[in-house]
């Protein structure tokens, strides 16, 4: 991140102006993935006057990148209006679809709008892996036809790449694609729980044998593993009055119901656009206000692991799991994965070996 | 000489951050902040008000500063910007570009 | 390509069923758009036998709020409106205005309310929300509300059928026989586009269960099922006799089946 960014964030997060917000315009969806957090149902979506509305208020209240994503947005036929106006509010906008529905004119209205990167999940090179996990048969070819597309409109495209069970060997394939088609990709080893609780979903993961042995590759890790994968130093002052993320701080999230959570990981209600302002919501939310007053020293378990200078720790996988101050067991395997040194929770929860069982 | 007329491109994002506003080119992702005088220009560029009057009326006042100095350091920036591909500048007004 | 004097009027042609609209607009951009979205189904817009006018505006448009289409008539004029568009049709002199953003979205859903007042006018057909499908030369409709399977099975379709839309089918008669048109609609799966058509040999209306069957659907629950799943807007009782005496035509001409299936390809083996 250029120097200039990291100010900019720092002082967002100083001054506690939103810079980000991430607004989840529609939970329906044309795709079926078996990993989803989602129900797609449309259970009274925000309108587009809404949503006009909520776009002049985010304006105001200092929002700069603005992320629409789902469900799949392309299924709001008001999408392209959507973003047409946050274009006129000079918002900087990213798109996260599915990319199934965007075709030559669709990629070409996407550049005309100034939408400035485009984010595409792919699951696997091959189709009848990727098919498979999205339950649509021909959706890989019409998600790489749509990043040809875009790519050749000059627009920036992304590929995010979640492994889990079922697609665990492809990641190699799917950064040679990426290269290939000169798109950036992502990568992401964990599986989420249900934005409802249900913790199902999570049997999806690859085994731990299989995370160690992503958490050692160069190309997952964007370095050299005897740098990242080493034992963590000791945490120093800095590093535990760090803040655990973002979330709450300079970034949130807003469902297409006008709920407000730190993140679209960490689903903490914190205020309805239906019923407050936002900028009230976000200045005056007692549940965003616990959050921002939460630093690395203040979280009983991770304070005192190793791995709290270094740790991946998401504070809504934390809240997910049940405590926000809690740890994220999820991210402790892969900090597990990562040095083969295990977190006190881990050991506590019987998941390595250690002393004191 | 001859009236400078400004416009931000059509392909940037803006915002103020209290007193900096941070201009983002959306084709190559660059990212620019602008101090406050030169948002306050930013501020007022719309394609219709010359930059002489642009200066004269909202940077001299508010930032107590030589009106020629403030013109010369308004052309530099503008013209900065131009370079980068943030700004429009043109000998005459810049109508209201199409949207998609 | 030239660009065009101030005020020229920008035209294209729209052939869906074989009903050719007119369609004209001032705006060069969303003309070109218009031209790509509709690509396949271009025609000469001197065939044609109704006009659409279309004026690009700026929100807030209408129902100020309101993202649910309303249809509504007054007089010899109806009214269509939504969140991002208002529009006129007079069905007398077979015009129409529309005002919206300049995405086709809006042109998409009048296009659908008109031809569905023309084919409700004429008796000939209408449009239905079904997913269809063109099989060994012959046609095959699956219709259902939203959940009952439309998008399901249209995922599910081998490699031997073509698939005309996964949401939106468009029924006329052709001489003697009923026949399914491909049209530029799409449902969720964005499936659509073939501008083809052929002779329709059944309508399966779609039940999700545990096997896969085809049972027979008596003559009266048939256009029950019907009149529940075609695209129409009840205001004008004269009107809604006719959508009536058209789906009990239909009925009599066209096999009516239900479909139960579970969510896999076996069911294909069922649709020859």
């Amino acid at each position: 991140m250029s120097s200039l960014l990291q100010a900019v964030n720092e002082k967002a997060v100083r001054l506690g102006i939103p810079l980000s917000v991430h607004l989840d315009v529609t939970y329906r969806c044309n795709e079926r993935c078996v990993h989803c957090y989602l129900d797609h149902d449309d259970n009274g979506e925000l309108t587009f006057d809404e949503i006009h509305g909520l776009l002049q208020q985010m304006a105001d209240a200092g929002v700069f990148y603005l992320t629409l994503s789902g469900g799949e947005p392309l299924l709001r036929n008001d999408l392209f209006a959507i973003i047409q106006r946050a274009r006129e509010l000079t918002f900087s906008v990213k798109l996260k679809t599915n990319a199934i529905l965007i075709k030559e004119m669709e990629a070409a209205m996407i550049r005309d709008l100034g939408v400035e990167k485009v984010q595409i999940s792919i699951y696997s090179h091959r189709p009848e892996v990727h098919d498979a996990i999205t339950k649509v048969k021909g959706s890989l070819d019409r998600s790489l036809d749509a990043i040809r597309f875009l790519v050749s409109q000059g627009l920036k495209v992304a590929m995010a790449h979640v492994i889990m069970s079922q697609n665990r060997l492809d990641y190699p394939g799917v950064q040679a694609l990426a290269a290939e088609l000169g798109a950036e990709c992502t990568i992401d080893p964990t599986i989420t729980p249900h934005i409802n609780g249900d913790r199902g979903l999570l049997k999806l993961n690859m085994s731990r044998e299989n995370l160690s042995h992503v958490m050692h590759d160069p190309a997952v890790l964007g370095g050299d593993p005897a740098k990242f994968c080493a034992p963590p130093l000791p945490a120093t002052d800095d590093d535990l009055d760090a803040l655990p993320c973002s979330a709450g701080h300079s970034a949130c999230y807003i469902s297409p119901y006008g709920d407000v959570f730190p993140c679209v990981q960490f689903p903490l209600p914190s205020g309805n656009i239906r019923a407050q302002k936002f900028i009230d919501i976000w200045k005056d939310s007692p549940q965003l206000k616990e959050v921002r007053s939460i630093r690395m020293r203040d979280l009983p378990v991770c304070s005192g692991c190793a791995h709290v200078a270094g740790c991946s720790r998401c504070p809504g996988l934390a809240y997910m799991e049940g405590n926000m101050r809690g740890p994220s067991t999820a991210d402790c395997e892969k900090s597990y994965a990562k040095t083969g040194i295990p977190s006190p929770n881990m050991i506590r929860l019987g998941l390595a070996g250690g002393s004191g069982r | 000489m001859s009236e400078k007329y400004i416009k931000p491109s059509r392909d940037i994002a803006a915002r103020m951050l209290d007193d900096e506003m941070i201009v983002m080119s959306v084709r190559d992702s660059a990212v620019y902040s602008l101090n406050a005088t030169a948002s306050v220009i930013w501020g007022a560029a719309d394609g219709s008000t010359p930059l002489r009057e642009i200066v004269a009326s909202k940077v001299v006042p508010q930032f107590d500063v030589e009106p020629e100095i403030a013109y010369q350091d308004a052309l530099d920036l503008v013209e900065a910007l131009a370079r980068e591909g943030i700004l429009v500048v043109a000998d005459h007004p810049i109508k209201q570009q199409d949207s998609a | 390509m030239l660009s065009p004097a101030a005020n020229e009027t920008l035209e294209i042609g729209i052939d869906i069923g074989r009903l050719p609209i007119a369609v004209q607009t001032g705006d060069p951009e969303y003309l070109r758009i218009l031209e790509h979205r509709f690509a396949r189904f271009q025609c000469n817009p001197a065939a044609a036998v109704a006009r659409l006018e279309l004026t690009v505006t700026e929100p807030p448009i209408s129902n100020g709020g309101d993202d649910e289409l309303k249809v509504e008539r007054t007089g010899t004029q109806w009214t269509i409106r939504r969140g991002d568009f208002a529009a006129q049709w007079n069905p007398t002199e077979r015009r129409g205005q529309v005002r919206s953003l300049p995405f086709h979205y809006a042109l998409d859903s009048v296009l659908r309310i008109v031809h569905s007042l023309v084919l409700a006018e004429s008796g000939e057909g209408f449009l239905l929300h079904s997913a269809s499908a063109i099989r060994n030369g012959r046609a095959f409709l699956f219709s259902g509300v939203s959940g009952a399977g439309k998008t399901t099975i249209s995922r599910l379709a081998p490699a031997d059928a073509t698939l005309l839309s996964d949401e939106i089918s468009y029924v006329r008669l052709l001489g003697e026989r009923y026949c399914a048109f491909g049209t530029p609609f799409a449902g969720d799966l964005g499936v659509s586009g073939e501008n083809v058509m052929a002779p329709l040999h059944a309508i399966y209306f779609l039940n999700k269960g545990a096997h896969n069957r085809v049972s027979p659907v008596s003559p009266a629950a048939a256009v029950s099922a019907l009149l529940r799943n075609v695209l129409f807007f009840a205001q004008d009782e004269r009107l809604v006799g006719r959508v009536f005496q058209t789906a009990c035509e239909f009925v009599s001409r066209v096999p009516v089946f239900e479909l139960t299936f579970r969510p896999d390809e076996e069911v294909w083996n069922l649709i020859r």
